[in-house]
Order: structure tokens, then C-alpha cells, then sequence
């Protein structure tokens, strides 16, 4: 318990903190203003254009933003440590070891679990607000069956964290750790795009782009990637994302030098 | 220009560092406070004053790391950041940590040597001079304090410089190594360059330093030579004590 | 300059990561080898396939591990502590800037472009006769791209020195150049026609495609800029970050 207490005070007192969770919530801002700019055009449209205007959920495009900065902020918690040398002090008063990285592993997906719903539901409401019931009413459908999607969306954050933690863990540098995850989220999603069929859709439907809408059974017609995992499984290799790197770690962690 | 490439007697004994009313404000720290005082050749010249009363800030300012906030930092009579060749008239060690750690020790020198057109033979030789030699080829991550100490000091020496600034140079290192850096301190001092050094072992400093500069929350309190000050108090230690009383900030009250 | 610039040359000659993020750019030759075997076994089960050229494909990996470099020849420095002997050594940190620069921009585009032609050589060898889909152009209507996406990679390695450079840590300035080659494509997309292709075909992405005469997507069609205003804008976004980054570096204490 202390040494979630004193994980807790070394994520509060770095400024990097404050700037990459301040910059997920500013996200809401970015997607007021995607709403704002929608409703002007949809506004300034003739009706004939206006029933036939579609709209992209917008905290599907809003929560890349918290998903790379909670990323960042998951690889620092221990890269930082690595490049400071402040890792051979914690693994002093924490000799057992396991427990420092369990307690990041904490401290930082609680982040996770309360600045991605934060950013994902707050541009819900705010693009509700905005929209109100154009585009088809695609923001005016009841909130029960819209929240299975937010919130596997808001989950996806709490992945970015902990793969990030697990990564930054794993190969103990801040550079690295970033170019993987970077790699893992955008470059092969983009490699498998131009994969032949079946297999852009097969490997596309474990990205971690497309489990949010597999999870909630809730598909758009042009889905960039694939949708063929059911809910159950989709959630399972959610949680894989996150949980294969945190484990890998705590299993190094115990066998490696500082 | 040309001259400064030379190595005369002439630029040797020309060689001193000037502060005049150096001031450094971070935020509203005064760190250093209208600071005036001149290094001159031939003497090592110790630089005292309690944590944080603005030593390593002087060099710092010194050697242009740090704009000052007024005044001005003379070294031969120009500012640092105008030197063609800075590391052929000045050499410094002010943090032996700011090394890359993937670096091999040699690999480091030479990247620091090539920038002022110093060669290959001459990073062997101070490597020699300091005994890292047999390490050159390890990578500098792998270094004791001491061993960095010494590759601060390697790196410091590279040009061959007439005037030299070295911050804590013995922290770290062993007797052998203490007693290495004082006799190197008198010998380049007695060559005539210009040394400044400081440090916070009293015993050291009585043995190694010919003149004292005390500061203390970044103003001069007391400048001197070792033999006037061990006049007047029974030792260089009860000196510094005298002197800094009123000055000490972190340190416990005594 | 000359010094500066060999003294960059051994620092970045002498860091493994060098050789790490050159070897993960050197992967999309493989990869694209890989590929190409994979696509025409498969246009021997078909008949035919349309494929994607590989150093297109695996452009994004050639940008990111590169840019990468760009980022950890400065933030290394500040992580280390490095640029204060660096500033040091090199007082006039315009020519630092600038040698770290020349070298990075460099480097990068010598190793950019020697991977992306012999992704291309290997990939239509491999591919022969076989109906592709991109096999069927001549090296003559292909250069124009390939020069482009070498010489993107080389600007998104000076963006990354200069944001590292402002930023001063590996992890914010990783996370800019990610943010401009990634998540700000990602994000225009979705604003309402015809905003989208416009301001997409002022990002990086989009730059290539637009210096080829080539369409940005099936989803934003052509871009809006001709050839030549495109290259303008993929030559600006370096010099925009690294103007940046010297006014910082310029005005800091280090």
C-alpha cells in the first residue's frame, strides 16, 4: 500500500504528467470544435444535402489523442526511472521488486481508467449538445445504445497505458519503447491495410483500432479495419494488449539487473 | 585567431578569468549577486562557499552555459561564447555526469576534440595523463564517479588550455586519486596557467590552493591568499567557518 | 564548421542507437522482399492481385525509426547532460545546431534513399512477370515518388531534431512527430468536405503523393498542391522546427 502511495506522489509531482493528461482532456476541445465546424456546415447545407449528411463518431477520432498521450506518460512512469538511475534507488527500498512495477501498473491504468472515460464520454455530451438531432440524428439516439461503444473506447485508454508501461518496462529506454508503441498503433495497422484479402481483415480485426466497435457489435460501413472477432474474444485480446507486456515485465523485472 | 591556435608562453601568462558585476537571477532566486573578483595566473586560486552560494553558477556563467541576468564574465579579457577555439584557452570539469553513457571513453574525447581541430594522438595522450588508458575502449556508462572525475578532467585538459575551472574535481575519487589531482593542480598552476578550483575539503584545499575566493548566497565575501588567511585563524577550515557563518542556507546551524 | 560538423559525424557514428534505428529502417527492405514473394505466390493462385508497392507500404516504418534518429541526436544530449560539454566545446550553438543538422539530414536521407531503391530493385526483380499490380510501371514513373518519400524521411528527421530540440525530452518530442506523421492525418479526415483534403494535403502524409502527382487517397482524392508547392512544404517543415528549436537553444540557459 505504501508503495502505491509513493508511485501515486511520482507520477503527481513530474510535469510530464500534468502536460500529457492535461492534453487528453483538451481533447474534449478538439472535438467541440469538430462539432462546432459539423454544425455549420450541416447549417449552411440545402436540405437535400442535409438528409443525406453522415457524421463519424466523433470520440472515435477525439480518443487517439488521450490514447498516445496516456501511452507516453505509461513509458515515462519507468523509462524515466531507467534514464535517471532513480530505478537503482527504487529497487533499494523496494527489494522484492515486483511490487514497483505492480504498483505503476496501478497508478497508472487508474489514470487510464479515469482520463479516458473523462475525455471520451465528456465529448459525447458536448457533441450531443452541439449536434443535437442532425446528421440523421446520429447524436440524438438514445445513450443506452450508445455507452457500449464509449466505453470500450474508454478502455482502449487504459491499454494504451498499461502496453505503454509494459513496453517502457520491458526495453527500458523512452525512445524505443514509444517507436514500438507507435509502430504497434499506427504503422502496422497502415502494413496490413495493404494486405491482400482475407488476411487484411483477419489481421485487422485484432488491431487494437477495431476491437472497440467488435466489443460493442456496433459497425459503420467502411470500417478501415477488419470486424470479425465476436464480442467476448474481442475483449479478450483487449485485454491482451495490456495485459502480455505488464506481465513480460514483471516476469523481467525479477531476473534482470537494475 | 591565429594566435589563439599558438601555444606561447605570452598567452599563458595573459590568461585570466574576470568577473564584474555578475548577476543571475532564476525566477526570483539571486543566485549569483553583483559578483566581481579576477583569477589570475600562476596560482591556484580556491573557490569556496557553502552549498548553494552560487559557485558552480559562476562557472556556468563563465563559460556561457547561462546568460547572465547583468554584468559580464571575461576569460583572457573576451567572452567565452566568442572563442573560435574555446577548448585550446579554457578547459573546464563541472559535472563529470554529463557524459553520454554509450559512448566509448576515447569515442567521447574525440567527439569533443574534433570540434576545436585537436587530434587523435592528443586524446591518447590525456587519457594517458589521467590513467583511463586501459579503459578507453568501455563505454563511459560503466564508469565509477571516479573514473568519470578523471575523464572530466581528460576532457578538460584535451587543448591544452592556459586556463582551467574545475568544480568538486576530487569527489569520488581515491586517495591515490586526491593526491593525483593536487600535485596535477600545483604543476599546471606552476606552468603559469590559470587554475581555479573548487572544492569543499578544507584540508585539501589548504594544501593544494595559493588563493581563496570566498562566496556566500552569490556575493564575494573574502578574497585572499591561503597564508594571510592561516594568519589570522588557526586553520584555512576555521577561515572558511568565520567567514561563511552568516552566509550558510541549507547547511545546520552551528 | 568543418569540425563541428566531423565531431557530429563521431557522435552519432559512435551511439548504438544509431545503429539500432538504421537497422529497423533496413527491416522494410526485408519486409518488402518478404512481401513481394508473398503477393506474387498469391498472383500464382489467382491469376492476379493488387497489390501495394512495398516502399510505399513500408514507408511509415522507414519514417518513424529514422525520425527517431533525428529526435535522439539532441535529446540524448539533454538526457545525458552531454549538451552542456557540447555547448562547452562549441560555444556558438547556431553552428551546433546547424553541424547536427547537416549530418542528421544527411545520414538520413543517404540511408532513406539506399533503402527505398533497393526495396525497390529487389521487390520488381522478385516480382518478374507476375501481375502485381504496381510491376507494371517503369523506374521512370516511379523515381519522382521514391526520390520524394527518401527525401520526407530526411525532413521528418531534421522535424524530429528541432522539435527535440525545443522539447529537450525524448518522449514529448517522439510524441510530436508522431502527432504530425500520424494522429493529425488520422484526425483531419474526419473534418467536413472539402476542409479534409485541404488541410490534409498540407500535412506530411500527404506531401509524397502530392510531389509524385499521385492522389492522396480513395477517401480525400487529389491533393491541392502542385508538384513543386508540395515539395516547398515537406522543404519548410524542417526548417520551420529547426528555427524553431535555434531560437530556444539560442535564448536557454543549458
Amino acid at each position: 500500500m505504501s508503495v502505491l502511495a509513493s508511485e501515486w506522489l511520482k507520477v503527481r509531482s513530474v510535469r510530464s504528467s500534468y502536460l500529457t493528461l492535461g492534453l487528453s482532456l483538451a481533447a474534449i476541445l478538439l472535438g467541440y470544435g469538430l462539432a462546432v465546424m459539423a454544425k455549420g456546415m450541416f447549417d449552411s447545407a440545402p436540405p437535400a444535402q442535409q438528409a443525406k449528411a453522415r457524421i463519424a463518431e466523433l470520440e472515435e477520432v477525439v480518443v487517439m489523442v488521450p490514447q498516445l498521450c496516456l501511452g507516453v506518460l505509461g513509458v515515462l512512469a519507468i523509462t524515466s526511472e531507467h534514464a535517471t538511475g532513480l530505478i537503482r534507488t527504487s529497487l533499494t527500498v523496494v527489494p522484492r521488486r515486483w511490487p514497483l512495477l505492480a504498483a505503476k501498473t496501478a497508478v497508472v491504468g487508474g489514470l487510464g481508467l479515469v482520463v479516458g472515460p473523462a475525455t471520451v464520454f465528456g465529448t459525447y455530451a458536448v457533441a450531443r449538445w452541439v449536434l443535437g438531432d442532425r446528421f440523421s440524428g446520429a447524436y440524438s439516439v438514445p445513450f443506452g445504445a450508445r455507452w457500449p461503444l464509449l466505453a470500450a473506447l474508454s478502455l482502449t485508454v487504459v491499454v494504451f497505458a498499461l502496453l505503454g508501461l509494459g513496453l517502457g518496462a520491458i526495453l527500458r529506454s523512452t525512445a524505443a519503447s514509444i517507436a514500438i508503441l507507435v509502430g504497434l498503433v499506427y504503422v502496422i495497422p497502415i502494413v496490413i491495410g495493404n494486405l491482400p484479402e482475407p488476411w487484411s481483415e483477419r489481421f485487422g480485426s485484432v488491431m487494437i483500432g477495431a476491437l472497440p466497435r467488435e466489443i460493442a457489435g456496433d459497425f459503420p460501413t467502411d470500417s478501415v479495419y477488419g470486424s470479425l472477432l465476436p464480442p467476448v474474444p474481442a475483449m479478450v485480446v483487449l485485454a491482451a494488449y495490456a495485459v502480455v507486456p505488464v506481465v513480460t515485465a514483471l516476469w523481467l523485472i525479477r531476473r534482470r539487473d537494475a | 585567431m591565429v594566435r589563439c591556435a599558438g601555444r606561447g608562453p605570452r598567452r599563458i601568462l595573459d590568461a585570466v578569468i574576470e568577473l564584474r558585476r555578475l548577476t543571475k537571477r532564476y525566477g526570483g532566486a539571486l543566485a549569483v549577486d553583483d559578483l566581481s573578483f579576477t583569477v589570475e595566473p600562476g596560482h591556484v586560486t580556491g573557490f569556496l562557499g557553502p552549498n548553494g552560494a552560487g559557485k558552480s553558477t559562476s562557472m556556468r556563467l563563465v563559460l556561457g552555459l547561462d546568460a547572465p541576468t547583468s554584468g559580464v564574465a571575461l576569460v583572457n579579457g573576451r567572452r567565452y561564447a566568442s572563442l573560435r577555439r574555446p577548448m585550446r584557452e579554457v578547459g573546464a570539469l563541472l559535472d563529470a555526469g554529463a557524459v553520454h553513457g554509450g559512448r566509448s571513453a576515447y569515442n567521447h574525447l574525440l567527439c569533443l576534440a574534433r570540434t576545436n581541430g585537436i587530434g587523435p594522438l592528443r586524446v591518447a595522450e590525456v587519457l594517458e595523463q589521467v590513467g583511463l588508458s586501459g579503459v578507453a575502449r568501455k563505454r563511459v556508462g560503466t564508469f565509477s564517479l571516479g573514473m568519470k572525475q578523471r575523464l572530466g578532467i581528460a576532457a578538460a585538459l584535451l587543448g591544452d588550455p592556459g586556463v582551467l575551472m574545475f568544480d568538486e574535481p576530487v569527489n569520488g575519487l581515491d586517495p591515490d586519486g586526491v593526491r593525483w589531482i593536487r600535485d596535477l593542480m600545483r604543476t599546471l598552476a606552476h606552468e603559469g596557467r590559470t587554475v581555479l578550483l573548487s572544492s569543499h575539503l578544507m584540508s585539501e584545499m589548504a594544501l593544494t590552493a595559493d588563493r581563496i575566493v570566498v562566496i556566500g548566497r552569490g556575493r564575494l565575501i573574502a578574497e585572499a591568499t591561503v597564508q594571510e588567511l592561516t594568519a589570522r585563524y588557526p586553520s584555512l577550515e576555521d577561515a572558511y567557518m568565520a567567514l561563511t557563518a552568516g552566509s550558510v542556507q541549507y547547511g545546520a546551524s552551528r | 564548421m568543418r569540425a563541428a560538423l566531423s565531431s557530429e559525424w563521431l557522435k552519432l557514428r559512435s551511439l548504438r542507437s544509431t545503429y539500432q534505428a538504421l537497422g529497423t529502417a533496413g527491416l522494410t527492405m526485408v519486409l518488402g522482399a518478404a512481401w513481394t514473394l508473398y503477393v506474387s505466390s498469391l498472383a500464382d493462385e489467382r491469376g492476379s492481385v493488387r497489390a501495394a508497392p512495398p516502399e510505399v507500404g513500408f514507408l511509415p516504418l522507414l519514417q518513424i525509426s529514422l525520425a527517431v534518429l533525428g529526435v535522439l541526436a539532441i535529446t540524448s544530449e539533454y538526457a545525458t547532460g552531454m549538451i552542456r560539454t557540447s555547448v562547452t566545446v562549441v560555444p556558438d550553438r547556431a553552428r551546433l545546431l546547424l553541424a547536427k543538422a547537416v549530418i542528421v539530414g544527411l545520414t538520413t536521407l543517404a540511408a532513406a534513399e539506399t533503402i527505398q531503391l533497393v526495396t525497390y530493385a529487389t521487390s520488381r526483380l522478385i516480382a518478374g512477370g507476375h501481375p502485381l499490380g504496381f510491376n507494371d510501371t517503369s523506374l521512370g514513373d516511379d523515381l519522382p515518388m521514391l526520390l520524394a518519400s527518401g527525401l520526407s524521411v530526411a525532413a521528418l528527421a531534421l522535424v524530429g531534431l528541432g522539435l527535440g530540440t525545443v522539447a529537450r525530452s525524448t518522449a514529448g518530442a517522439t510524441g510530436a512527430v508522431v502527432a504530425l506523421l500520424f494522429v493529425l492525418p488520422g484526425l483531419v479526415t474526419y473534418l467536413p468536405a472539402p476542409w479534409n483534403t485541404r488541410v490534409a494535403s498540407l500535412l506530411l502524409p500527404s506531401l509524397v503523393p502530392q510531389i509524385a502527382g499521385d492522389r492522396l487517397s480513395t477517401r480525400l482524392g487529389d491533393g491541392v498542391l502542385p508538384p513543386w508547392a508540395a515539395l516547398a512544404v515537406l522543404l519548410a517543415y524542417p526548417v520551420a522546427a529547426l528555427v524553431a528549436g535555434f531560437l530556444f537553444l539560442r535564448r536557454r540557459d543549458v
